[in-house]
């Protein structure tokens, strides 16, 4: 590390600006919202203090759309990191059809987030899906499963479709990561160290843990605040099954135009979310935020 | 890598791998070749009644398939939204493309500040990039579209690529300085020695061993743009400047559209931008495994 006297404006303003632009107005007017009660239907926007905060919190979906989103979260962004690290340790091998492969991981990358709910819908169709179907010519079941009807499996079907889209993005990074560890330091680990679970506890996991820890705040991120494949896939329901507190935001702006109690939610969003980070990176410490 | 799996393992983890990512997108490929009648009929399949183009023949030159001039066929099972697609495709691609070059452009050099050097308001920069992200995009949509208004960049492409730039950022100098800083000091010592200023250090020496993880990252702004959805459908206006997030999810919200015309317009859409992706990825790859990189 060098130290520079002088802040390097040059070097850092030009990714700096465009996001001051698109944050620091927006996310002022968010928070002027979510202390006022700006609804379409009322005209002035009257001062109310923490008053939206408290009506979201005591009203009847609050609880159980945080208990979903947590939910989601804790069981996606670790998955997403731990199957990505699998798949990128794997592909980092050279077999036959690894080029294939390497390529048919990236699919799940290129398809907008509508047309990946669509195709994991017809995964799980009841009817006409192709995993009902399976399981019954495989004898695993008799009756096909609702999948995304049935209460109890539906917030597990849409969070296999998160997952399914958010890993070939951890591959592609880990991979990357994996491949600028030192080859001597392999080839050395392989001589002193015959189990292959010590050499990547003690030789590989170190050198990518600031991009596990990297990803991880990502998925989580993600996790957290998305809510797109879910409500295409399940709208929320049944019920409340797949209700999220991201979703939440949208519905109380949009379709009940309480914009109020919409950036109410949208900031207890960003408060848990800063949590998780904190969280992550207190348990997973790493020179990414030290140094300084 | 070192260590060896037993072929079999390899057969099967590898056959797991292709399942779970490819069999979604084969089920696609397998829905546009079929009419819906043989898709939702249980003894009649692909192999019975043999591939039938005819929705991707009405995609590219708007003849209708014969599936539906056919007497008490209902007309709103087919949507122009799918004719809009290959047009769509060129203007995410547009868009992702302005977008990730601007990413690299504007986050590099910030990423490789913040990777080795100590300056005055480093901290603050930072946790500003990182934590800006935290707030939900459906928070914003309401003042960015109001502020991009006042700029008149509603309904252009360029508005577009603004925001998606600035949402893919803070990832970018985040990924980027992660490997920044895996470049060992010693040859930016070298660099010093030979009267190397901070500018030719990081375009000399940095940039070019960091150039396969740097396309990694690329192509991470590039998908980011590709697939977001809720700013490129509210600034985005008529259907010519539309990209394919916008027109798909259209389709695929339109419940009366049939699955074969659907499915078509996923398989073209995801046809051209895996082959990109692809190319990208593999000079990432082969960059990697030169071994030029290895520090």
């Amino acid at each position: 590390m060098w130290t520079i006297n002088r802040y390097p404006g040059a070097w850092l303003l030009p990714a700096l600006l465009p996001v001051i632009l698109l944050t620091v107005y927006p996310i002022g007017h968010a928070l002027w919202t979510s202390l006022h009660e700006v609804m379409i239907l009322f005209p002035g926007e009257p001062f109310v203090g923490l008053k939206n905060y408290q009506r979201v919190i005591v009203g009847d979906y609050f609880g159980v759309a945080l208990r979903n989103s947590l939910v989601f979260t804790l069981i996606a962004a670790p998955s997403v990191v731990v199957f990505g690290t699998l798949i990128a340790l794997f592909l980092q091998k050279r077999f036959f059809g690894s080029q294939v492969l390497r390529s048919v991981v990236l699919l799940p990358w290129v398809l907008p987030g509508a047309i990946s709910a669509v195709l994991w819908v017809w995964v799980f169709h009841p009817s006409f899906g192709f995993l009902n179907g399976l399981m019954i010519d495989l004898g695993v079941i008799d009756t096909p499963i609702g999948w995304l009807t049935n209460p109890r499996t539906a917030l597990g079907a849409v969070i296999v479709a998160h997952v399914w889209t958010q890993i070939p993005f951890a591959v592609v990074l880990m991979m990357a990561a994996l491949s600028t560890i030192n080859g001597e330091t392999l080839e050395a680990a392989a001589i002193d160290c015959r189990s292959a679970w010590k050499r990547f506890r003690y030789v590989i996991l170190p050198e990518i843990k600031s991009m596990i820890v990297v990803l991880l705040v990502y998925n989580a991120l993600t996790a957290f605040t998305s809510y797109d494949i879910v409500y295409a896939m399940t709208g929320g329901g049944p019920g409340t099954a797949t209700t999220l507190l991201s979703f939440q935001i949208w519905r109380e702006s949009f379709s009940m135009y309480d914009f109020g109690a919409g950036s109410a939610v949208a900031f207890i969003v960003v408060l848990i979310s800063a949590m998780l980070i904190v969280a992550i990176t207190r348990a997973l410490p790493s020179d990414l935020f030290a140094g300084e | 890598m070192a260590g060896r799996l037993h072929p079999l393992l390899t057969f099967a983890f590898g056959a797991l791998i292709l399942l779970f990512s490819g069999g979604p997108v084969l089920l696609s490929l397998y829905g546009s070749l079929v009419p819906d009648k043989v898709l939702l009929s249980p003894d009649k399949s692909l192999f019975t009644e043999g591939p039938n183009f005819d929705t991707y023949r009405y995609v590219f030159t708007g003849q209708l398939p014969d599936s539906y001039n056919a007497e008490g066929t209902n007309r709103a099972m087919i949507s122009d939204a799918a004719r809009q697609v290959p047009q769509a495709l060129v203007n995410s691609s547009l868009n992702a493309l302005a977008a990730m070059v601007l990413n690299l452009i504007l986050g590099a050099p910030a990423a490789f500040v913040f990777a080795r050097y100590i300056f005055p308001g480093k901290k603050v920069s930072f946790l500003y990039l990182i934590l800006s992200p935290l707030v939900p995009a459906v928070a914003l949509v309401t003042p960015i579209y109001m502020m991009l208004q006042a700029m008149n960049l509603v309904g252009t492409q360029l508005g577009i690529i603004l925001v998606h730039t600035a949402k893919a950022l803070p990832f970018t100098v985040l990924i980027l300085s992660v490997f920044f800083r895996k470049i060992p000091a010693e040859i930016f010592e070298a660099a010093v020695l030979d009267h190397c200023d901070r500018f030719q250090t990081f375009w000399r020496v940095a940039v070019p061993l960091a150039l396969p993880s740097i396309g990694a990252t690329g192509l991470f702004a590039f998908m980011l743009s590709y697939s977001e959805f809720m700013f490129a459908m509210i600034l985005s206006g008529s259907s010519e400047t539309r990209p394919a997030s916008v027109v798909m999810a259209a389709l695929a919200r339109n419940t009366d559209v049939s699955w074969s015309l659907l499915n078509t317009a996923i398989f073209i859409a995801i046809v051209p931008t895996l082959v990109l992706v692809i190319l990208v990825w593999r000079f990432v790859v082969e960059g990697l495994l030169s071994g030029a990189v290895k520090g």
